[in-house]
C-alpha cells in the first residue's frame, strides 16, 4: 500500500510503544473508576449494615424489655395464684391406657409378617 | 450410431462439457491448488467434528473453504471486494450466496452481533470485585504488540502487522473485525489461526505457566472475592462503554456490543432478548461468519508463504501474551504483602480466550495445590483481556486505517 510506503522500523517501534501503553493507560483509568464505584458501594453496604445493625440492637434492647416485664408480670399472677387454695377437687381418675383392637393396626396381621413354615 | 460416435461435433460437446465443469478446471494449469485447498478444508472438517477443536465455528468455516475452492461453483468472488471496499457497481450481476453473506463481515456487522451476546453470557463480577484484574488484561495484550513487530520482521506490511498482531487478543470476533477492516485478504488465514490456537490454548499455555512460574508461586491461594451487589453490576458496562468510546471512538462498536449485551443479562428485565442473543441470534451469526470467513481463503490467498507466517506469528503471539500476563502477575507480587499475592497463574488467563483460558489456570493451579480454585479470580483477567483485546484493536484501527 503506497500510504505505508514510508512506514519504517522507528515508527513501527513508536506505534507498538504508544498502542500498548494507551491499552494500560485506558485499563489503569478503568481501574480507578472500578475502585471508585467499589468504594462508593461498599461504604453504603457497610452504612445499611450498620444501621440494620443498630436498629436490630435497638429492636433487640426493647423486646428484651418487654420480654423481662412479661416474664415479671406471669411471676406474680403465678405466686398469687399459686397461694390461693381455696377448694380442690380430691378426685383421681384413672384414663384408659391401651387402644381397642382393630384389624387396620395390628402387627398379626400386618405384611411386615414372616410368613411361617408350618 | 456409429456414425454419430465418430462425429466431430459429439466429441467436441463432450470435451466442451468436461472443460467447463469443475472437474476439468483441475486439470488446467494451478488447477491442483484447488486440490490442495479442498484437501485442507477436509482436514478442518476432521479436526473439527473428531478432535473437536472449537468445532462450532471451525465446522462452518471448513465448509466454507470447501464451497469457495470448488472450480465453477462461483459462490465467492474476491474481486468485488478488492482493494478493500465492496464494488457495488457490479455487485447485483456477479455477486454469488457467500458473497451476500460475506458482506455482514465485510460491513463489520457479524463480530459485534457475537459481542453483543459474548457479553451476555459475561459474568464481570470477578473483574468488578478485584479490578486490578485489568493490569493482567493489559499485560497480556503484549502479545498484539510484539507479533506487530514480528511481523514487520517478517515483511509484512504495516497493515498486515495490525491484522497478525491482532491474533494475539485471542478474541475471534475482534481479530475478525480488524482484519476485514485492514487486510481483508488476510482474513481467512488469520481467522483460521486465530480460532485454531484458540482451540490449543490448553497445550500452548501450560508450558509457558510453568516456565516462568515457581512451585511455590503456583501453589498461592487467593482470598475470596467480595460479593458485587446487582447495582455494580447494572452500572458498569454503562461507564465501561461511556469511558472507552469516549476515549477510543473506533473501539466503540465492539466494547458498546459488548457491554449492551451484558447490561440485558444484569440489567434482569429483558430477559427474552437476554436469552435471544445468548443462543438463537448468536449461533445464526455464528453459522454466516464461519461460512464466508472460510470462503475467504480461496487457494489465491491461501497457498503462500504469507499464511505460513501467520500460522508461525500466531503462535508467537499467544505465547508472548501469556508471558506477558504472567511476568505482570509476579512483578505485582513483589509490591503486594503477604497474604494478598496473586498467584500469577491467573495472568495467563488476561489473554481472552473466554473461558478457556481460565479454565487452564484453575487446571494447572490445582495440580500444584488440589484445594486451590482459581477459576473465579482468573475470570477477572480473562474478562479483562476481552476489554484489553477490544481497546487494542481499536488503537490499531485508529493508526493504520
Amino acid at each position: 500500500m503506497d500510504k505505508f510506503a514510508n512506514v519504517g522500523w522507528p515508527e513501527m517501534l513508536l506505534m507498538a510503544g504508544l498502542g500498548f501503553a494507551v491499552v494500560f493507560a485506558v485499563l489503569v483509568l478503568l481501574i480507578f473508576v472500578m475502585k471508585a464505584m467499589g468504594w462508593v458501594f461498599t461504604r453504603q453496604k457497610k452504612a445499611a449494615k450498620a444501621a440494620a445493625n443498630g436498629a436490630a440492637a435497638a429492636e433487640e434492647h426493647e423486646a428484651i424489655t418487654d420480654q423481662e416485664i412479661a416474664a415479671a408480670i406471669a411471676t406474680a399472677l403465678k405466686i398469687y395464684k399459686s397461694n390461693l387454695h381455696d377448694q380442690e377437687s380430691e378426685m383421681l381418675t384413672i384414663h384408659r391406657i391401651t387402644r381397642a383392637y382393630s384389624p387396620w393396626s395390628s402387627k398379626i396381621h400386618g405384611l411386615t409378617q414372616l410368613p411361617e413354615r408350618k | 450410431m456409429i456414425s454419430l460416435l465418430q462425429s466431430d461435433f459429439l466429441l467436441d460437446s463432450v470435451m466442451k462439457f468436461v472443460e467447463t465443469s469443475g472437474f476439468g478446471a483441475f486439470f488446467a494449469p494451478g488447477g491442483w491448488k484447488f486440490a490442495v485447498m479442498i484437501a485442507l478444508a477436509c482436514f478442518l472438517l476432521y479436526l473439527a467434528i473428531k478432535k473437536q477443536f472449537e468445532p462450532l465455528l471451525l465446522l462452518p468455516i471448513a465448509f466454507g473453504m470447501l464451497l469457495t475452492n470448488l472450480p465453477g461453483a462461483e459462490m465467492y468472488h474476491s474481486e468485488l471486494f478488492a482493494g478493500g471496499h465492496v464494488h457495488w457497481d457490479i455487485f447485483v450481476d456477479k455477486a454469488g450466496l457467500i458473497d451476500y453473506l460475506y458482506l455482514g463481515v465485510k460491513l463489520g456487522i457479524y463480530p459485534c452481533l457475537i459481542f453483543v451476546g459474548v457479553g451476555a453470557m459475561t459474568d464481570f463480577g470477578p473483574l468488578i470485585a478485584n479490578p486490578k484484574s485489568f493490569l493482567l488484561g493489559a499485560a497480556a495484550q503484549l502479545g498484539i504488540f510484539a507479533t506487530f513487530l514480528g511481523a514487520k520482521a517478517l515483511g509484512f506490511e504495516p497493515n498486515e502487522c495490525g491484522s497478525i498482531g491482532i491474533i494475539g487478543g485471542a478474541d475471534g470476533p475482534t481479530s475478525i473485525f480488524l482484519t476485514a477492516r485492514l487486510a481483508p485478504d488476510l482474513l481467512g488465514p488469520i481467522a483460521i489461526a486465530a480460532y485454531s490456537y484458540m482451540a490449543l490454548v490448553p497445550v500452548i499455555q501450560p508450558p509457558i505457566m510453568k516456565a516462568l512460574t515457581t512451585k511455590k508461586e503456583r501453589m498461592i491461594k487467593m482470598s475470596q472475592l467480595r460479593q458485587v451487589s446487582k447495582t455494580e453490576k447494572i452500572i458498569f458496562p454503562v461507564i465501561i462503554t461511556v469511558i472507552i468510546s469516549l476515549l477510543l471512538p473506533s473501539a466503540a462498536p465492539l466494547v458498546g456490543c459488548l457491554m449492551l449485551g451484558n447490561l440485558m443479562k444484569e440489567c434482569g428485565v429483558v430477559d427474552r432478548l437476554s436469552k435471544t442473543v445468548q443462543n438463537e441470534l448468536m449461533n445464526i451469526v455464528v453459522i454466516f461468519l464461519g461460512i464466508s470467513v472460510g470462503a475467504t481463503a480461496t487457494a489465491a490467498s491461501f497457498l503462500n508463504f504469507k499464511t505460513l507466517g501467520i500460522l508461525v506469528l500466531g503462535i508467537v503471539a499467544f505465547s508472548c501474551g501469556t508471558a506477558g500476563g504472567l511476568l505482570l502477575a509476579k512483578f505485582m507480587n513483589l509490591f503486594l504483602p503477604e497474604g494478598k499475592k496473586i498467584n500469577p497463574l491467573i495472568g495467563s488467563a488476561g489473554v481472552s480466550a473466554v473461558p478457556m483460558a481460565a479454565r487452564v489456570s484453575q487446571t494447572v493451579g490445582q495440580k500444584e495445590n488440589p484445594s486451590n480454585f482459581l477459576l473465579m479470580h482468573a475470570m477477572g483477567p480473562n474478562v479483562a483481556g476481552v476489554v484489553g483485546s477490544a481497546v487494542a484493536a481499536g488503537i490499531l484501527l485508529a493508526f493504520l486505517s
